[in-house]
């Protein structure tokens, strides 16, 4: 197999399924050796399923061979440690359930592998999606294939990195504070954190469950199209699970952009930019009025309140994780331990105070929408961190252009823009109005066919 | 004067005690600059300008965060 053939779509993979031109089984192979080769320096992986891997893979094969349409069938994925999967261990980064084996499968999990995905393991997370691995971790970090002195991003580290290193086709993630746009900003892939309550969270650990959102990453925005209409819709096992219909997200790919009205809310996504991020984005905007959309500056005027939202996630988390950090402290990571325990420092009044601001940011969001089609911002201020600066106790949680979109749950999609001038990826933010996955997946693709960023491969 | 905008140590060290948590004195100054930086937009708002959270119980299950 060429190495071409590991960075296919998902749309090819499926053609060449369909032409008896490539077989599940022989890509299936194919990948397993291409993790074992590169896997021991990305470490993107937690987990290797490689006996589940083939039998997944003959399924998949016996059932083309009968004419199964499927657009998943065959694909090779991969979920992030936190997602609970049957008889496969979920450590969730943590040294405190590294030995855990679930009985049930996440419900994203089960729908993947009903729609005939190949799963190929577990990848790396930040433990329990918050707390960076430090070294002596019981779980190495992953490593950003574009450079391996720098981080993946995080939480969905692992998912990012592999695919970026063409391991997978799609991997699922987890968003908290930017968990899926991150790491895939870092590592030039494409990911999308869906509207809270589109996409079902039941069966994967929780880190705050009034900004957690489940979503895909791939490499594609089409790719990540797909693998959304295989995860979304109602699950009355997620308390937050929506009853909104779940719309084709393939169908408004097939469309133009031309009138489609973008908003660039300058104010807040600017601040502590780095300058080739900036110059990229601009780059990026004339690009979307080429395509004939109409782009203009607008306001969201609390914002500049956004890093409150830390308060209501370290609160959460700590309500969460309260039992076992003060019965077994010794089993979570520094970095961890000491943003949890700072949750437990918050007062109700703090707690609910950020939630009001919240609920401001909120208003003013969708008023803004009323306006517009669809946000676009940088995803992140700097290119991929280095692992030096990652790791320095006194790092801490910078500001951040993503929490913006977790505290709102508006559907927002990440994807590359362009290339540092030190080879690391740049990345653009498109969001959208409650349930409209299809508009921000439309600009996204649209901007995607008129740039080649996503056909780069990194150094491996 | 202290700032009230300010959470001083002996501000963060009382917080700790209140809640029975542990937390190493050589994180200290990094969890203070944590919280504080979080806490900081919430200590700027003069909370009479801003609306009250909706009820936590709703009776329009059409309703969907960020709708108007």
């Amino acid at each position: 197999m060429n190495e071409e053939t590991f960075y296919a779509t998902i749309r090819e993979l499926g053609a060449r399924y369909r032409k008896r031109d490539l077989s599940p089984v022989e890509v299936t192979h194919a990948l397993l050796a291409r993790i074992e080769r590169l896997d021991p320096v990305l470490h993107a992986f937690v987990t290797l399923t490689a006996d589940r891997a083939l039998a997944d893979a003959r399924a998949a094969e016996e059932a083309l061979g009968r004419g199964d349409g499927r657009a998943l069938l065959g694909i090779p994925v991969a979920h992030k440690d936190i997602y609970l999967t049957r008889s496969i261990r979920t450590t969730g980064g943590s040294a405190l359930l590294a030995d855990w084996i679930p009985e049930n499968d996440a419900t994203c999990v089960r729908r993947w592998r009903e729609a005939g995905t190949v799963l190929l393991g577990k990848l790396m997370t930040h433990e329990f999606a918050f707390g960076i691995q430090l070294p002596g971790h019981r779980f190495p970090p992953a490593r950003n294939p574009w450079n391996l002195d720098h981080i993946p991003g995080g939480s969905s580290s692992g998912s990012g990195a592999a695919l970026a290193a063409g391991l997978v086709s799609g991997a699922t993630g987890s968003d908290t504070g930017g968990s899926i746009r991150g790491p895939a900003a870092f590592c030039g892939v494409v990911g999308l954190k869906p509207t809270y309550g589109r996409v079902s969270r039941a069966g994967v650990l929780a880190l705050s469950w009034t900004l957690d959102h489940a979503g895909p990453m791939a490499r594609t925005v089409e790719d990540c199209a797909y693998l959304l209409q295989a995860m979304a819709g109602h699950d009355p096992a997620d308390p937050a699970s929506s009853r909104a219909p779940v719309d084709d997200y393939l169908a408004p790919l097939a469309r133009d952009i031309r009138g489609v009205r973008i908003g660039v809310p300058r104010a807040y996504f600017f601040e502590g930019i780095d300058p080739e991020i900036e110059r990229a984005f601009e780059v990026a905007i004339e690009t979307l009025r080429r395509l004939g959309a109409e782009v203009r500056d607008v306001q969201i005027p609390s914002l500049h309140a956004t890093h409150s939202f830390l308060l209501i996630l370290m609160a959460e988390a700590f309500a969460y994780h309260e039992r076992d950090i003060r019965h077994h402290p010794e089993l979570y990571g520094d970095v961890l331990r000491e943003r949890i325990l700072t949750g437990a420092l918050v007062t109700a009044a703090e707690y609910t105070q950020a939630q009001r601001i919240r609920a401001q940011i909120c208003r003013e969001a969708a008023g803004v929408l009323r306006e517009v089609d669809v946000l676009v911002t940088p995803t992140t201020l700097k290119p991929a961190t280095p692992f030096t600066l990652a790791q320095d106790p006194e790092f801490g949680f910078p500001k951040s252009n993503m929490p913006p979109f977790n505290l709102t749950g508006l559907p927002t999609l990440a994807l590359p823009c362009g290339f540092s001038s030190s080879g690391l990826p740049l990345s653009l933010q498109l969001a959208g109005r409650p349930f409209e996955e299809g508009a921000v997946l439309r600009v996204g693709h649209a901007y995607e066919q008129a740039t080649t960023w996503h056909t780069r491969r990194p150094p491996l | 004067m202290t700032d009230p905008q300010e959470l001083t140590m002996e501000e963060l060290r009382d917080r700790i005690r209140a809640a029975g948590v542990t937390i190493a004195e050589h994180r200290l100054a990094m969890v203070r600059k944590l919280l504080a930086d979080a806490l900081a937009p919430v200590r700027a708002l003069d909370s009479r300008t801003i609306k009250t959270v909706e009820p936590a119980v709703t009776f329009t299950p059409a309703r969907e965060v960020g709708n108007e």
